[in-house]
């Protein structure tokens, strides 16, 4: 059974969709998110969830329009674990922006044309402002010295220090702001002079303060992380790049916020009994054998088909003592003792009779491990991961495991309730990040804060290059969009009939840049010290000033701070770091956000399948085939 | 316990298609069809009413078969559609609004059914006749010794789906690297007999659609512990190679349902492991340095394998398996139980590690000449990279056509309004002959030609979906469209016609379609060689719909009871 919609075309329900669902991101953006309920009114049940990541994962979107940006959404925060709230923000934007061009009655096809061509344009705005890591946050001398030769311990709450108190520090960083701003736009010219040929390191504390986002207290985790994966490569300085695939995060409901921290190694939870079977391994360099899959006699590789209706017969009756999992228990055992394993690393399950039989011989066997821990630890200690344990061998087995106790937290929860650091001698780069709270809603979105942060400063060692944040790119986008709108276009291309001027051009672009300024203007109205009113009366002053002027980059970097040093000295606080942004998660998300508008712009109707006429009764909009 | 239901009595509809619903529902699908033909058409996105996975997309072979209807004329035209593209990919949406425009007007022209299905019969025999004829005036012959019409083919036909949304420098790139991919599938010798190779296509999702590219040979997925050290030493013979299609998992899958009775102190699995490590011990043993199945190895058996340097491929998949027999010459092994003949076993010339975003992948290479290429297609998301893999699916299977039929017909409507002015004329010279053969009035002879070729314009004009205007002008008969936003004085320059063989000039005369005009007789254009088309249709495949169009519009016409079980 088949129902279509047919759209209307002036009021597009798609794009009205796309720009309401895009309306619950609103407060998500910015530094200061806040938390949101989310309540079943059938079962009950509410999420407290704080991204627009979360958001939409707890709605049932059931309208195609819905579908496509949950998945839209949900593939860029696979990739990226950061930005979706852009995405969607500018998705509703500009969704908006194609309705009010569809009311005006421009055709689509010259919308598309238009819109790619604006997409080009803030794209460049993007290579063209850019600035490169090296050498960022040079003019702060003192800190850059301290991280930059400061590896070891006694120095590593510099920066974060100087990250969450820099309002004692204002007039300072004023006056390094001052310097960087000019640098920055002067950095694209001066690239062709050639570069010293030692590359210098960037100042990981200045751009992780710049890409907190207001998340400080994950950022200051992320930095830790980093900084311990870097000094147990002493190696390999010169190319610092933060390893997200070795990090794991270990959650301790129950535990008061301070308790977050980071640890070199595996932080596992594990039993009463096994840790026992710690302490009595302790200071020990241990065999380790690495097991993917369950470790259980039952279990049976990925593809293996179970045979059906398989009956015993037997001509005797039979009194075996032994069932056939005592049996693989003993051989396994055996096998592990005669290879002298202390240490087993699962990726699956172990069953619990396995973990106890293992525990008496004084075996660890440690569960549901990540399948990147797993890898980490087969590079630094040379294990092999097999399947199934009868596979083992010498030649399988890892050498140079060290396992310790780090703390006993029996007194807060019952079950697994030690936690057992799992480290290696020869560095494997394993990094864990334990995150507490005594509020276990928050726990989700404790962790989606650091994995933001942490996917925030790899992608910014892995590309090398950020954007001026808080909403100078954006700003840039909008002035240049101005122009392009205000110019003719030159370069006519013939192309197919009749597609050669674009008459709606100006109107589209400018449109398009109105999307931008309503994104600054929710940020400024997040950040909490503006009205939606003023902050676009702030964001339209500068884009003035700056269209008479010259020095676009420099008047547009001060519009927040401009504004907010009026406001108070609250503002100043946020204002004092340099803000970055990243460059491939911008330029993605906002990639992603116009091929959703365009998509749905083009799409005139729904095609629903399996709809009963008789069962779903007549409904208003619907026509069946 | 059985109970006895009455039987219902099943419904009759005498004249189905005067019935206003049937007509109504007809006249939704040919809406629903006609706004997603072309270049600038629109999108359907199809989802189940549950929240399911949403395809958007405008392509016939994607959206019809989400269709299905209680009506049975639904299902006729979209069975017959179907079938047309699974043989010619390309033209379905043109047959299908050809199709229901055909039944649409025939019942406007109030002709009856007999009349109406003799004249379209005849006009088609003119359209086939004339299409295939040297002087056809929308035909042009493709010339393999240029690239440049195969890129025109193929570019009309990527641009025809917009939701890949691409910009003309992606579409460019695509319909280039659709050629030299169709270029590559054909072997260089030609002795006897010559078999076409295969495009194994790969789609990496997230990267710019300007990274996709071809590569001859086979492409695939690597296990994560692969080192390649050790063939890269032996570059100078080629690297043995087994393939298995049968399963090395270790279990009695193949075995079917039923019951097996097994003695308690029999392991089956041990056992069959044990038989599995006999047969590769023998791999081994005959030096084979890739080891290829279709489906699961066993842990162990794989574990044997790399520690005597194999490399192993598992879980190749079934499409994968008859282009690397292809370019290995392998034979697949389908049974464990018999020693693998050495006449089974495969080459690879080399072997080396292709890096393509998040993709690690193993490139094999052919031994010798072959006609095996793989083409990675990238896109930014899986909306838009489903509907390009769609999309270059059908421009490789257009391309092969014109290895049997090497012409093509002129696109962007202008076949359409060329062949109406044809058929208008031809008809109308032979309208006495035509009349005492069909057996009917010179009315209904003209209600019907004009019908038929009112189908063939609003084809054309269906292309057009920002209200703009479709003419045609009054010398060649070829399509144009104006924008609905384009000023008087603009006009003149209004550019080039559909196809883009002809520019605008002053002095042309022009109609506007679905009017009526004196009936002239299309001139060919002169055959300058300066100018080449833009826009390019399948000859095999719009001749073929044009076919199952007319026919299945006659079929749906000679419909005169519709008998429904109601039980």
């Amino acid at each position: 059974m088949l129902a279509s919609t047919v759209i209307n075309h002036r009021q597009h329900v798609g794009l009205q969709k796309l720009s309401a669902l895009a309306g619950i991101t609103h407060s998500s953006l910015g530094p200061n998110t806040k938390y949101k309920f989310i309540q079943d009114e059938t079962s009950g049940e509410s999420a407290l969830v704080c991204s627009c990541f979360r958001v939409l994962e707890n709605l049932e979107l059931t309208c195609g329009a819905g579908q496509l940006v949950y998945e839209t959404v949900q593939a860029h925060q696979k990739t990226y674990h950061t930005g979706s709230g852009c995405l969607l923000f500018l998705a509703g934007a500009w969704s908006r922006a194609a309705l009010e061009c569809l009311q005006r009655g421009v055709p689509v096809a010259r919308i598309i044309s238009a819109m790619s061509e604006g997409m080009d344009v803030c794209l460049d705005v993007c290579r063209e402002c850019s600035v490169s890591t090296e050498g960022l946050g040079v003019a702060q001398s003192e800190s850059r010295t301290a991280t930059s030769q400061g590896l070891g311990p006694h120095l590593s709450k510099t920066p974060t220090v100087e990250a969450s108190r820099a309002s004692d520090t204002t007039l300072t960083a004023s006056g390094r702001r001052k310097i960087k701003l000019s640098r920055h736009f002067y950095e694209t010219k001066s690239e062709n002079v050639p570069q010293p040929p030692l590359p210098k390191l960037p100042d990981i504390a200045h751009i992780s303060a710049g890409l907190s986002h207001g998340c400080v207290g994950a950022m200051t985790l992320v930095v830790e992380a980093s900084r311990i994966q870097s000094r147990s490569n002493p190696q390999d300085v010169s190319c610092s790049t933060f390893d997200v695939t070795k990090v794991v995060t270990c959650v301790l409901p129950g535990l008061p916020e301070e308790h977050a921290c980071v640890m070199q190694g595996c932080i596992v939870l594990v039993s009463h009994e096994q840790a026992s079977v710690v302490h009595h391994l302790k200071e020990q360099h241990l065999k380790v054998a690495l097991i993917n899959g369950d470790l259980s006699d039952t279990y049976r590789h990925l593809g293996f088909k179970r045979l059906k209706g398989v009956q015993c017969v037997s001509d005797r009756s039979h009194f075996s003592s032994s069932t056939k999992e005592e049996e693989w228990m003993e051989k396994t055992v055996a096998l592990l003792l005669n290879l002298e394993v202390n240490l087993i690393v699962v990726s699956g399950l172990a069953s619990e009779k396995v973990i106890q039989r293992c525990c008496t011989h004084h075996i660890l066997v440690v569960e549901k491990t990540k399948a990147s821990v797993v890898k980490a630890l087969a590079q630094a200690t040379g294990a092999v991961p097999v399947t199934y344990a009868t596979q083992l061998s010498t030649h399988c087995v890892g050498a140079g495991v060290k396992v310790a106790i780090w703390r006993d937290l029996s007194s807060h929860e019952r079950k697994p309730s030690t936690t057992v650091n799992i480290s290696t001698v020869e560095s494997s780069g394993l990094v864990t990040v334990i995150l507490a709270s005594c509020v276990h809603g928050k726990l989700q979105a404790l962790e989606d804060q650091f994995w933001a942060c942490a996917y925030r400063l790899h992608h910014t060692l892995k590309d090398k290059v950020l954007l001026p944040g808080a909403g100078v790119t954006e700003m840039l986008c909008v002035h240049r969009l101005h122009k392009q709108a205000a110019q003719k276009h030159h370069t006519v291309q013939q192309t197919r009939a009749g597609t050669a001027h674009n008459p709606y051009r100006g109107l589209v672009l400018h449109l398009m840049a109105d999307g931008f300024i309503d994104y600054i203007s929710t940020v400024m109205v997040n950040t909490g010290t503006v009205s939606k009113v003023r902050a676009r009366t702030a964001v339209s002053q500068q884009l003035q000033d700056c269209a008479q002027s010259q020095g676009i980059a420099a008047t547009f970097s001060q519009l927040f701070l401009a504004d907010e040093q009026e406001d108070g000295a609250a503002a100043a606080a946020a204002a004092a770091a340099q803000v970055y942004d990243n460059v491939s998660v911008k330029q993605e998300a906002w990639r992603k956000a116009l091929d959703l508008v365009l998509l749905v712009l083009q799409t005139d109707a729904e095609v629903i399948t399996g709809i009963n006429p008789k069962s779903d009764g007549p409904q208003e909009d619907v026509m069946l085939l | 316990m059985s109970r006895l239901v009455k039987k219902s009595p099943s419904l009759c509809t005498d004249l189905p298609l005067d019935n206003t619903v049937i007509c109504n529902k007809l006249h939704l699908l040919r809406q629903l069809l006609k706004s997603c033909f072309g270049p600038t058409g629109r999108l359907k996105q199809v989802h189940n009413n549950i929240g399911g996975h949403v395809v958007t997309t405008s392509t016939s072979s994607v959206l019809l078969p989400a269709i299905s209807s209680s009506q049975s004329f639904i299902n006729l035209i979209k069975t017959s559609i179907l079938n047309h593209v699974s043989r010619f990919s390309d033209c379905g949406l043109f047959a299908a609004i050809l199709c229901l425009s055909l039944i649409e007007q025939a019942k406007q022209s109030g002709l009856s059914g007999s009349v109406a299905i003799g004249v379209n019969k005849h006009l088609l025999g003119l359209c086939t006749s004339y299409l295939q004829r040297e002087d056809c005036g929308c035909k042009v012959k493709l010339d393999f010794c240029s690239s440049h019409n195969l890129i025109t083919l193929a570019s009309s036909i990527i641009s025809s789906k917009p939701a890949c949304v691409l910009t003309e420098s992606e579409v460019l790139h695509i319909s280039k690297l659709s050629v030299q991919a169709f270029l590559l599938t054909v072997p260089c010798n030609s002795s006897g007999e010559v078999s076409l190779g295969q495009i194994v296509s790969i789609s990496v999702e997230g990267h710019p659609v300007l990274n996709s590219a071809v590569f001859p040979g086979l492409l695939v997925d690597t296990p994560d512990d692969l080192c390649l050290d050790k063939s890269e030493n032996q570059h100078s013979n080629p690297l043995r190679l087994v393939v298995f299609s049968a399963s090395l998992a270790g279990d009695l899958s193949e075995l079917g349902d039923g019951k097996i009775d097994v003695h308690p102190g029999v392991d089956t699995d041990s056992q069959i492991l044990d038989q599995l490590l006999e047969l590769v011990k023998q791999v081994v043993k005959d030096e084979v340095e890739v080891f290829v199945c279709q489906k699961v190895i066993h842990p162990v058996v794989q574990q044997y394998l790399k520690r005597h340097g194999v490399i192993v491929i598992e879980r190749l998949g079934i499409t994968l398996m008859e282009p690397l027999t292809q370019l290995t010459g392998a034979q697949p092994v389908a049974t464990l139980n018999t020693t693998i003949p050495a006449k089974a076993y495969g080459k690879v010339k080399d072997l080396s590690i292709l890096q393509f975003g998040s993709k690690t992948m193993l490139h094999l290479q052919p031994p010798g000449e072959s006609s095996i290429c793989t083409m990675i297609l990238c896109h930014r998301n899986e909306t838009m990279l489903s509907e390009l893999k769609v999309a270059c699916q059908k421009t490789e299977h257009v391309l092969r056509l014109t290895l049997r039929e090497p012409s093509a017909l002129l696109g962007g409507g202008c076949t359409e309004t060329h062949l109406a002015a044809y058929v208008r004329h031809k008809s109308m010279k032979e309208v006495t002959e035509t009349v005492s053969a069909l057996g009917c009035s010179r009315t209904e002879h003209l209600r019907g030609v004009d019908g038929f070729c009112h189908s063939l314009e609003s084809v054309a004009a269906a292309l057009e979906h920002d209200g703009g205007d479709s003419v045609m002008d009054l010398t060649h008969a070829h399509h144009w469209t104006r924008p609905a936003d384009v000023m008087k004085e603009q006009e003149d320059s209004s550019g080039f016609c559909g196809c883009g063989l002809m520019e605008s000039s002053p002095n042309q005369r022009w109609t506007y379609l679905n009017t009526n005009y004196q009936e002239f007789s299309p001139a060919p254009l002169s055959g300058d060689a300066a100018v080449q088309p833009r826009v390019l249709d399948s000859f095999t495949a719009k001749l073929n719909a044009l076919q199952v169009a007319v026919e299945t519009a006659n079929l749906a016409l000679d419909v005169r009871y519709l008998i429904q079980d109601m039980n």
